[in-house]
C-alpha cells in the first residue's frame, strides 16, 4: 500500500549496519537506515522490504526524525529540551507523560503549527523549519491527524465529512467517491455514510475521524488522545483499528494517557516528562518497569 | 482552475445559507454603511453642484456712458470676447435694460412708474459671462473706466465671488475629508461583521489547514461569500435609494432652490459608488478576516 521510499537525492546511505542506538542520528544526506532504527521496527521493515521482493529492497528512510529539538514559546516557557527521536517506517509508537510534559507541543511541531526553536524536525525527507510556507498543506496531506474531540462538521454527513478533506484539497470529484467508499470500508462504516455525527456513537465518530485522516493515503497517521472521550470497550476498538491501519503499512504515533492499552500492547513506548524524554523503549509499558 | 472557481463560488453560496443569520446581519450592516456613505456623497454633491450653479451665475457687469455709439459697445464687447476666461459676451441697449425693468416689476406685481418718464433713465452695459469665477478679479480690472472711456462703471461683486468660492473650496475638501472618515467607518464595522461571520466558522478553517487544504482553498470561499454580502448589500442599499429618490429630490430642490441637478449622470455615479463600496468592503473584509487564520 505504501510505496517504498527511496531516497530523493539516490545517495546510499551511510549508516553502519548493527548500529542500533537510536543517539547516532541521520541528516538529510544521509536518511536513517533499517540498521540504525530500533530493531523491532527494522524487523518489520525487513519483513514488508522482503514481501515486496528483491528488486525493491532498497533502503527505507525513516518516516520522522526530530534532531536535538528545543522549543521555547514567546514567553519564555520552555516546553521541549533537547529531544531526539527517529520513527521508522511501518513503526507504532506511543507517546506517554503527564499533561504538560510536551506532548502537544511535539505534535504542533510535527504538522508545523509550531517551528522549532533549535533543532530540526524531519518529515519524510523534509525539514519542517525549512519548509517554505506554500509547501506546508502539501506536507500535511501526508500526515493524517485525529484528536480526542474528533473535529467532524455536524452539518455534514460521515461522507460528507470525509470527502471535504479531498474537496479542500483540489481532488477532481471522480476520485473523491472511490476514495471516500474505500476508506469508509476500512473503518467499518459503510452503513453510517448518510448519517450525521450527532446521529454516531463516540466511537464511531473518532471512526469517521479515522477515515478522514486516511483518505489521503497519509504516511504517518498522529492520534493525540484518540481515545480521550471514549470508555473503554469503545477504545479498544479504536485501538484495533489503529493497528489494522498499523499493518496496512501507515506508520503510527499515538499519544495517550490511557496506560492499561499501552501496557498490554507492548509496542514502543516513549515517554516525556518536562520536556525531556526520559524513556524510549520497545515492548514497553506505561509506567517504568524497573 | 475552473474546478476551484466552482468549488469556490459553491462553498460560498453555502456558506452565505449556512450561516444565514450571521450572513443577514452582515449584510443589513453592509447596507446600514452604504447608505451612510451614499447620505453623504449626495449631499456633499448636491451643495457642491448648488455652488457651482451660483458660480456659473456669476457675471461682470460693466455700465456705459450714455453717449457710447453702437460701433464703440460693439467693438468693446468683440474684445472683451477674445479673453479666453470668458463665456460670453451680451450687449444690454437702454431699451433693452428698460425692457428688463419693467417685466421684473411686472413680475413682482408692482407699479410701472416707467411710463411716467419722457426719456429712458437707464444705461447700456455689457455682461460678462465667465468660464471660470476665478477669472473675475481679471475680467473687471480689464473692464475698468481707465482702459475704457466709454466704461461708466464696474459693479464690483469681488468681496462677495470670493467668499463663495472660500466656501466651496472649503465645502470640496471638509467634504472629502467627511466622506473619506464615513468610509474607514464603514470598512471598521463591515470588516467586524464579517470577521464575525468567519469567526463562527473558525473550526472548519481549523480542519481544512489539518487535512492540508492550501491559503487559496481556504480564502476564496470567504473572499467569493464576502463579495456577495458586499453585492447583496449594494442592491438593497440602491433598492432603498431609488425608493427614496424622489421625495429626496423634491427636498434637494426645495433646500437648494431650483437646481438643475443632474439626476442622471449622478445616478450612474451612485450606482458605481454604492456597488464599488458594496463589493470591495465585503471582499476586503473577508480577506482581512480569514488572514488571520492562515498567518500561523
Amino acid at each position: 500500500m505504501v510505496p517504498a521510499a527511496v531516497p530523493a537525492d539516490g545517495v546510499e546511505p551511510k549508516a553502519s549496519r548493527g548500529d542500533t542506538d537510536r543517539h547516532i542520528f541521520p541528516t538529510a544526506e544521509s536518511p536513517v537506515t533499517i540498521a540504525s532504527a530500533p530493531p523491532s521496527a527494522a524487523r518489520s521493515l525487513r519483513r514488508r522490504i522482503l514481501e515486496r521482493g528483491r528488486d525493491q529492497a532498497v533502503p527505507d528512510r525513516a518516516v520522522l526524525v526530530l534532531h536535538d529539538v528545543t522549543k521555547q514559546y514567546p514567553n519564555g516557557k520552555i516546553a521541549l529540551r533537547d529531544v531526539d527521536l527517529v520513527i521508522p517506517e511501518g513503526d507504532f509508537v506511543f507517546l506517554v507523560g503527564p499533561s504538560g510534559a510536551g506532548k502537544s507541543t511535539l505534535i504542533k511541531l510535527l504538522i508545523r503549527d509550531e517551528v522549532t526553536t533549535r533543532g530540526e524536525v524531519v518529515l519524510d525527507g523534509q525539514d519542517l523549519a525549512r519548509l517554505p510556507r506554500r509547501q506546508v498543506p502539501r506536507m500535511r496531506r501526508k500526515i493524517g491527524i485525529i484528536f480526542q474531540d474528533f473535529k467532524l462538521l455536524p452539518t455534514k454527513t460521515v461522507w460528507e465529512n470525509v470527502a471535504f478533506a479531498l474537496e479542500v484539497t483540489g481532488h477532481p470529484r471522480r476520485q473523491i467517491r472511490p476514495a471516500v467508499d474505500r476508506v469508509l470500508a476500512i473503518v467499518g462504516l459503510t452503513a453510517q455514510a448518510k448519517q450525521i455525527p450527532a446521529q454516531l456513537s463516540g466511537g464511531e465518530q473518532q471512526r469517521t475521524a479515522i477515515a478522514r485522516a486516511l483518505v489521503h493515503d497519509p504516511r504517518l497517521i498522529i492520534a493525540d488522545e484518540p481515545t480521550g472521550n471514549l470508555d473503554p470497550l469503545i477504545s479498544w476498538e479504536i485501538l484495533q483499528l489503529l493497528l489494522r491501519i498499523n499493518e496496512l503499512g501507515v506508520t503510527v504515533l499515538m499519544a495517550t494517557h490511557n496506560a492499561e492499552v499501552v501496557t498490554a500492547l507492548r509496542k514502543r513506548v516513549v515517554a516525556l516528562e518536562e520536556g525531556r524524554i526520559i524513556r524510549d523503549e520497545v515492548g514497553g509499558a506505561y509506567h517504568r518497569e524497573d | 482552475m475552473l474546478a476551484f472557481l466552482y468549488f469556490s463560488l459553491r462553498r460560498a453560496w453555502q456558506g452565505f445559507w449556512r450561516n444565514a443569520v450571521m450572513s443577514l446581519a452582515a449584510t443589513a450592516t453592509m447596507v446600514l454603511m452604504l447608505l451612510l456613505l451614499a447620505g453623504f456623497w449626495i449631499i456633499q454633491t448636491g451643495l457642491l453642484a448648488g455652488l457651482q450653479f451660483t458660480e456659473q451665475k456669476v457675471q461682470v457687469v460693466a455700465y456705459l456712458q450714455p453717449n457710447a455709439t453702437e460701433t464703440q459697445i460693439n467693438e468693446l464687447a468683440a474684445e472683451i470676447q477674445q479673453r479666453s476666461d470668458v463665456e460670453s459676451v451680451d450687449v444690454v441697449t437702454r431699451d433693452k435694460a428698460l425692457e428688463r425693468f419693467r417685466e421684473s416689476m411686472k413680475a413682482q406685481g408692482r407699479t410701472d412708474l416707467t411710463e411716467q418718464l419722457d426719456s429712458n433713465p437707464l444705461y447700456a452695459s455689457v455682461e460678462v459671462k465667465l468660464k471660470d469665477a476665478a477669472a473675475l478679479r481679471a475680467v473687471t480690472e480689464s473692464l475698468a473706466p481707465e482702459q475704457h472711456p466709454i466704461v461708466r462703471n464696474v459693479i464690483n461683486i469681488q468681496d462677495l465671488v470670493e467668499r463663495l468660492l472660500t466656501v466651496t473650496n472649503i465645502l470640496r475638501t471638509v467634504g472629502t475629508g467627511i466622506l473619506i472618515g464615513v468610509g474607514l467607518i464603514a470598512l471598521f464595522i463591515i470588516v467586524n461583521a464579517i470577521r464575525l461571520a468567519v469567526v463562527a466558522r473558525s473550526e472548519e478553517i481549523e480542519i481544512m489547514r489539518l487535512v492540508g487544504a492550501s491559503d487559496a482553498f481556504i480564502r476564496w470561499p470567504f473572499v467569493f461569500e464576502g463579495a456577495f454580502v458586499g453585492f447583496l448589500g449594494a442592491v438593497i442599499t440602491l433598492a432603498i435609494l431609488a425608493g427614496a429618490a424622489e421625495p429626496l429630490n423634491g427636498f434637494m430642490v426645495d433646500f437648494f432652490r431650483v437646481l438643475p441637478l443632474q439626476i442622471g449622470s449622478m445616478t450612474r455615479d451612485l450606482v458605481t459608488l454604492v456597488m464599488g463600496a458594496g463589493v470591495g468592503l465585503g471582499v476586503l473584509g473577508s480577506w482581512v478576516s480569514v488572514r488571520t487564520y492562515l498567518i500561523r
